[in-house]
């Protein structure tokens, strides 16, 4: 069962899932503790490389890290120049003379962690690669749901939001349907694609998803940083039409509905402040379990071996022999 | 002299290959018949088993140069066209600076004429430095023998300045190569909008963005009494629209379309690989099908690669920094072999009408054909014996190819131009 890189959602098995799940569990049982350390990685090194800003997973792994005795090193990126591919190639070929054993990456370019994993030999975790996967991001929400539904076969999560531009929609839907959970989908049709896979149910509008008896509203941030393009008209319709309103919370409460968010919260757009001290809000748990889930990631992957595919790499290097023409 | 013994000899109007000998006396063909006498001191090639067919003609490949040398030069491009059993080339003009003057297209030609052992055409630019804005020096190009006008790499955003291009250029003979892409709709990665790219968490680009540009062509070329050619299609409705335009007949329409995009779909990019990624994006299998459906009618009148050439350094990126493109000179015949005419898809017919005799014509270039007094332009290619695609049997300075390390069936054994063997394996 050992793996080097840890990548997405779509290439775990079952099995490797329950097994980090489980192993999350038995970690969380450390927190309670007075020294939550433990040895597991001492004498490692994990190397943090953050092209995106992102306080929560950042700090979330370097906390799993430190709890594991491992070291941490952040690489330092600079978050205002453009980060194309070719200067990631450079800072890889760095890295893998500092014979770093694992790679925590997040990038705004889909499959670069991939490519990152393919040209060293430390494990790479994917900590969010563009609109693709954020694998620990999954995990940590199949973990806080199965810690409130032990048993999740049937059970029903109701995503809401922008979908085509979320890694979390991606990752999440794919590994909860991997463990027997119901997905829908809802949100603006210019930010739900109609090529979905086929298994996600796709409701138009709030109503008729609610009739649907979902057990888990998972709200979606609002990247406000895409309104460029405008997908929808403004932020006040998008609460109205997509988010948690005060009414909507009403009824959550009634149907006694979880809720669950990423993070960080647009207070006003996703949900509204009451929802903050929702008795069922899981908000503050997704956070909290983060840490265990990277512990168990971390724990489980195996640095070291080869490249594999150094070879091909190497002879794409090479350059093809001169022609000569008479 | 060469004399060809027991070659099947394949042409654009009939599946059948007949059988037969065939004399070259200083390049041209003098003879062609069953059991020919054998002249004194002419080489004998035993041809039995093999196709003699006329040489490949690509009415679009990118040979980088001037400006990016690095990727591809116009030596090394036409040895790779060479290799796949290609003996003639248009070039299209999106290189640094942009082939939009007489004096740019004369520095190619000249080049061409010293650097290259096959006749390698080239196409100009619509508009200055294809910014889509003022027109090129269309006049000063045709002079040159610039036949074609593109701003290929690029539509030309702003369909006013087309239809003045046109209506201009129309009056000096000249035609219009289209690359049909709405660039707000494609956006800046060239993968298929769909099934995979919502896999793969990147924004894709919808077939509607290329649709629309085919029909805006035509019917500006309709309105200005203009020839248009479009390029490299790759979607179904795509082919759909022009099937449709050419069957009202009112107005000229020409179009291509490229190997890979008949071969393979979005699916293939599988793990990111950027041997897949093109523009137009490879789409998927209904597309292929409705490709492969155009070119037996006829709706394509010819077959195009769209080489490529990117260095290793820059393809070996992640899938969104890397470029688009893809070589196809070195692959095309051998793989257009190993996918259709051996799985008994179409013919060797459809291989020479439209890679080779079609092409020329759309040039206005005498066809390449195996008939007695007409200059050798011919390939022998082995449909038993297998081509490895290896970076060493490649001759293209760039090998971003879905094909390498590949084995498929036939090869290219020899290619003949005029009095010289080209090549010969
Ligand atoms: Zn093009």
């Amino acid at each position: 069962m050992a793996r080097k890189d840890l990548l997405d959602i779509a290439s775990l098995h079952r099995e490797e899932i329950e097994f980090l799940l489980d192993q999350s569990t038995s970690f969380k049982k450390l927190f309670t503790r007075s020294v939550k350390k433990i040895p597991a990685l001492e004498g490692k090194s994990v190397l943090m490389l953050f092209y995106e800003a992102s306080t929560r997973t950042h700090s979330s792994f370097e906390v799993a890290a430190k709890r594991l005795s491992a070291e941490v090193t952040n690489f330092n990126v600079d978050h205002s120049s453009i980060t194309k591919g070719e200067s990631v190639r450079e800072t890889i070929e760095t890295l893998q003379a500092m014979r770093t054993d694992y790679i925590v990456v997040r990038h705004g370019h889909s499959g670069l962690p991939g490519m990152i994993a393919r040209q060293t030999t430390a494990s790479v975790i994917n900590a969010g690669d563009g609109a693709h996967e954020h694998p620990t991001q999954a995990l940590l929400d199949a973990f806080t749901i199965k810690e409130k539904f032990p048993d999740p076969r049937g059970k029903k999560v109701l995503i809401i939001g922008d979908i085509l531009h979320s890694r979390v929609a991606r990752s999440t839907s794919t590994l909860l349907q991997k463990l027997g959970v119901e997905v829908a989908y809802l949100g603006p049709g210019s930010l739900v694609p109609k090529y979905v896979p086929a298994s996600i149910r796709r409701f138009t509008d709030y109503e008729a998803a609610m009739t649907w008896a979902p057990d888990v509203v998972y709200l979606l941030r609002v990247q406000m940083e895409r309104q460029d393009v405008q997908f929808f008209p403004s932020v006040r319709e998008y609460h109205r039409v997509y988010g948690i309103t005060n009414t909507r919370l009403a009824e959550i409460r009634d149907r006694g509905l979880y809720i669950m968010h990423p993070g960080p919260v647009n207070r006003g757009v996703e949900l509204c402040d009451a929802v903050m001290d929702y008795e069922r809000s899981l908000i503050t748990n997704q956070v909290e379990n983060g840490i265990s889930i990277r512990m168990a990631v971390l724990d489980w992957l195996t640095p070291g071996g080869e490249f594999p595919r150094q070879e091909a790499y190497a002879a794409q290097q090479r350059t093809s022999p001169p022609v000569i023409v008479p | 002299m060469l004399l060809l013994q027991n070659a099947r000899i394949a042409t654009e109007n009939s599946p059948v290959l007949l059988e037969g000998d065939v004399l070259i006396v200083e390049g041209k063909i003098q003879d062609i018949g069953k059991s020919l006498a054998i002249p004194e001191g002419a080489r004998i090639i035993d041809a039995r088993g093999r196709i003699l067919m006329p040489g490949m003609f690509d009415a679009h490949v990118h040979f980088r140069a001037p400006g990016f040398e690095n990727k591809e030069t116009i030596t090394t491009g036409s040895e790779a066209a060479i290799n796949g059993g290609v003996t003639g080339v248009v070039m299209m003009p999106n290189t640094r600076p942009a082939l939009d003057s007489a004096t740019a297209i004369a520095t190619v030609l000249e080049n061409a004429t010293h650097r290259s052992r096959i006749p390698v055409y080239t196409s100009g630019c619509v508009t200055k430095n294809r910014e889509g804005k003022e027109l090129a020096e269309i006049e000063g190009m045709r002079t040159l023998g610039v036949k074609m006008l593109t701003d290929d790499g690029d539509t030309t955003a702003d369909p006013a300045v087309l239809l003045r291009a046109m209506q201009y250029a129309t009056e000096f003979g000249m035609f219009f190569a289209s690359h049909c892409e709405v660039p707000e709709l494609a956006g800046p990665r060239a993968l298929n909008e769909g099934v995979m790219s919502y896999r793969l968490g990147i924004k894709g680009s919808p077939a509607c963005a290329e649709e629309i540009i085919i029909d805006r062509d035509i019917r500006l070329a309709r309105a200005a009494g203009a020839h248009v050619h479009i390029q490299h299609v790759s979607s179904k409705l795509g082919m759909e629209t022009i099937r449709w335009w050419k069957s009202r007949g009112d107005v000229k329409v020409t179009a291509e379309v490229a190997p890979h995009h008949l071969m393979f779909t979005d699916e293939h990019i599988g793990d990111y690989d950027t041997n897949y990624k093109m523009n137009p994006p490879l789409r998927t299998q209904a597309d292929c099908d409705a490709l492969l459906e155009g070119l037996k009618e006829g709706v394509f009148d010819l077959i195009a690669t769209d080489h490529a050439p990117h260095t290793p350094f820059e393809k070996a990126q992640d899938f969104i920094s890397a470029p688009n493109g893809i070589t196809g000179l070195d692959t095309a015949l051998v793989s257009l072999y190993h996918h259709f005419v051996e799985p008994g898809k179409f013919g060797w017919d459809l291989v020479v009408k439209r890679y080779s005799a079609e092409p020329r014509r759309l040039m206005g270039l005498p066809v390449a054909a195996i008939e007695v007094g007409q200059p050798a332009d011919c390939l022998l290619f082995d449909t038993e014996a297998e081509t490895t695609f290896t970076r060493e049997f490649m001759k293209s300075k760039s090998q971003n190819t879905p094909f390498i390390d590949q084995t498929l069936k036939g090869r290219v054994d020899m290619v003949i131009l005029g009095a010289e063997i080209l090549l010969e394996r």
